[in-house]
């Protein structure tokens, strides 16, 4: 068995896994250890070893026993690794691999999104990304639920009771907290406040879709908020607002799809190298 | 034996120093000592030097420079390397410089060259007009009386006759230079894990200010620190970068392409040092040797004129073919009229031999480098999962 591990250096997030492969993947892919961290204001490259550290322990592997040790995110400066692979490029086979019908990847994470358009193989077609502004990413939504005294957990649940959503009228970051700040002070409920960001969001991230011109089949969301219900959930109702045959999924794996596709794609490279004798070694 | 991080502290400390405190320190060192500086993209070093003069590569102000007189020099749609050259000068960063060579890469230089007299008419100022026709009966015999109009000048600012014993001498010193050059490029090109192109920039933009024995040393030191240095390979594609031969890109651009896995392994940063291809004879008549080396065995890039098309580009497949790249990045200046309007026939060219090739701009100021590291990135990945080698 080969083994590759990647690892996913995101703004929020780190996140370690590895895999095993039988013939190149020809015979199978099997998933064994992840790991994750949030950043929290630590150095995300110590983090990172760490992380892996931790993945590797999982998986009763050692580090010499990784044939290709793959990268992605904000990862490049990790002097371990043996290759490097653009974000775009990791979730867009990371989710083909957790979604194989899925054409299109939503990757949503702490500072920007992107839909990224993908064949069957995880090949990229097509991609589109947020602007810089940070409005309608996963820093803004964690910075308002501070602001409303509620924990991350709580904001898909909360987002769903709501039953007269007030969207943010405004994609500045800055701006956009003044409307939050003014709709606490208008005695909005919180799941009214939740629920209108998470509109306004999906807004974006549709916009996304439709400029990749992703109009049919299944789209998977990845990253960091993959996992929130209320905005899979306001993305939906956004799909469905503007008559496309679209539907948004989640997988409970979708954090680590970067991380996932970097060691798909390692596995891949390793194969590829070691048939054509130019095999890189990781330090 | 320096190691290498000395080395390239070394050499960071003189491309930062924009008040040329290295060059200074020279000039000072001896009574009559002179500097002639030069704009990108090539002049006969050589001859400088045989005055007992040393050549000074202004390679504009680069990132660290706030434009502040400058811009009220040109319009909007022009480089900025005239304007922080021009910055350079009105901030009296260049006012240690007898002499200024502005060789006919564009339009804009030859114009700068005209501003430069009257802007410090004290100083010499030649617009240095090389051959655009390489027959030697005519851009030959041409460029063989600019040699000597060139010397004439050069002689005029150091008080004395330039010999042809002493420019032999010149020629032998910046022929080892240059073969000094292509070794540090050929061992980046075998182990570029081993000499990064950040390292392998400022080492050269290190020759544009040392004296040429000096640079002969430092490139020998890093040859032997790098070779002994133990660092990781890393599985990225190998590109060259083509079109950065007159204003240079910034240096965090040059670490954002490796950074998104590439390994540069050829380029045309700083085209003086390897612009003739082979020794300039020492024997014989040594401005014939500088004229014959110049028209017969001189680089072929969008900075000469090549009148054959079906000849454009050869010589940039040639040079990937060789330095077994797997894809080519053109990486012009913004307004590089010579760089920009040959792109088109050199991508073309590519195509045709399936040599994968993106483009981008760029300014010596730019600093938003995200979309630098998306299109370098996402280019890497496509030669790394897709290409069929």
């Amino acid at each position: 068995m080969t083994m590759t591990a990647g690892i996913d250096v995101g703004t929020g997030a780190v996140k370690a896994v590895v895999f095993g492969f039988e013939d190149g993947g020809a015979s199978g892919i099997e998933w064994l250890s992840k790991h994750t961290a949030k950043i929290r204001q630590r150095d995300p490259f110590r983090l990172a070893r760490q992380t892996f550290d931790t993945a590797l322990e999982e998986a009763g592997v050692k580090k010499q026993d990784i044939a290709y040790i793959a990268t992605t995110g904000e990862a490049e400066s990790l002097t371990f690794s043996t290759g490097h692979f653009y974000s775009m490029t990791t979730h867009a086979r990371g989710g083909i691999h957790l979604m194989p019908s899925a054409r299109a990847v939503l990757d949503i994470g702490a500072l920007h999104g992107r839909a990224i358009s993908v064949d069957g193989r995880g090949k990229v077609l097509d991609y589109r990304m947020t602007s810089q502004c940070a409005s309608g990413s996963g820093q803004f939504l964690e910075n308002i639920a501070r602001y409303l005294g509620i924990t991350q957990e709580e904001i898909g649940e909360l987002s769903l009771q709501a039953d007269n959503p007030e969207k943010v009228s405004s994609i500045c970051a800055v701006l956009a907290e003044t409307d939050v700040i003014n709709m606490v002070s208008r005695r909005i409920s919180a799941p009214n406040i939740l629920k209108g960001i998470h509109l306004s969001m999906a807004a974006r991230l549709v916009k996304l879709l439709r400029a990749n011109r992703v109009m049919e089949g299944d789209v998977l969301m990845t990253g960091g908020l993959a996992l929130d219900i209320g905005l899979r959930a306001a993305l939906n109702e956004e799909l469905a607002d503007r008559n496309v045959s679209i539907e948004a999924f989640s997988h409970p794996d979708s954090i680590y799809a970067g991380a996932i596709g970097a060691a798909i794609w390692g596995a891949f490279r390793y194969d590829k190298l070691a048939r054509l004798g130019r095999l890189a070694k990781a330090s | 034996m320096k190691e290498v991080s000395e080395i390239v502290e070394y050499c960071q400390g003189l491309y930062d120093d924009l008040e040329f405190t290295a060059v200074r320190e020279w000039k000072d060192a001896e009574p009559g000592r002179r500097v002639i500086g030069y704009l990108p993209v090539y002049v006969p070093r050589e001859l400088i030097h045989a005055g007992g003069m040393l050549p000074l590569g202004i390679l504009g102000g680069g990132e660290n420079l706030e434009v502040i007189h400058g811009d009220a020099y040109y319009q909007s749609y022009i480089c900025r390397i005239p304007r922080s050259t021009v910055e350079l000068a009105v901030t009296n960063r260049l006012d240690f410089v007898d002499g200024m060579l502005f060789p006919s890469i564009c339009d804009v230089i030859r114009n700068l060259s005209g501003m430069w007299k009257l802007m410090l008419p004290d100083v010499y100022v030649r617009y240095f007009d090389v051959p655009q026709n390489y027959r030697d009966d005519i851009g030959g015999s041409y460029y063989v009386e600019e040699l000597k109009e060139l010397k004439q000048g050069l002689e005029g600012v150091c008080g004395r006759k330039i010999g042809d014993d002493d420019i032999r001498r010149s020629i032998g010193i910046y022929n080892d230079n240059r073969k000094l050059v292509n070794a540090v490029y050929d061992f980046r090109a075998k182990q570029p894990w081993k000499a990064p192109s950040s390292e392998v920039y400022i080492l050269m933009r290190a020759g544009m200010v040392l004296p040429v024995e000096e640079h002969s040393q430092l490139i020998q030191d890093y040859l032997a620190a790098a070779e002994a240095e133990n660092r990781p390979m890393r599985d990225n594609c190998r590109i060259v970068v083509q079109g950065s031969f007159c204003e240079q890109p910034p240096l965090s651009l040059i670490k954002s392409i490796e950074l998104a896995g590439c390994y540069i392994v050829d380029d045309d940063y700083m085209l003086v040092a390897r612009w003739l291809l082979e020794d300039v004879p020492t024997a014989g008549d040594p401005i014939a040797n500088l004229a014959e080396s110049f028209i017969k065995h001189s680089t072929e890039t969008a900075a000469k004129y090549e009148p054959d098309g079906s000849r454009k580009g050869k010589h940039l497949i040639g040079t990937a073919r060789s330095r077994a790249a797997e894809g080519v990045i053109f990486a012009a200046p913004s307004f590089c009229d010579p760089a920009l309007l040959d792109r088109p026939m050199l991508a073309n060219a590519l195509s045709r031999e399936n040599i994968p090739h993106i483009s981008f701009k760029y300014a010596e100021n730019s600093g938003q480098m995200q979309p630098i590291r998306e299109q370098a990135g996402t280019f890497a990945d496509t030669i790394k999962l897709w290409s069929e080698a």
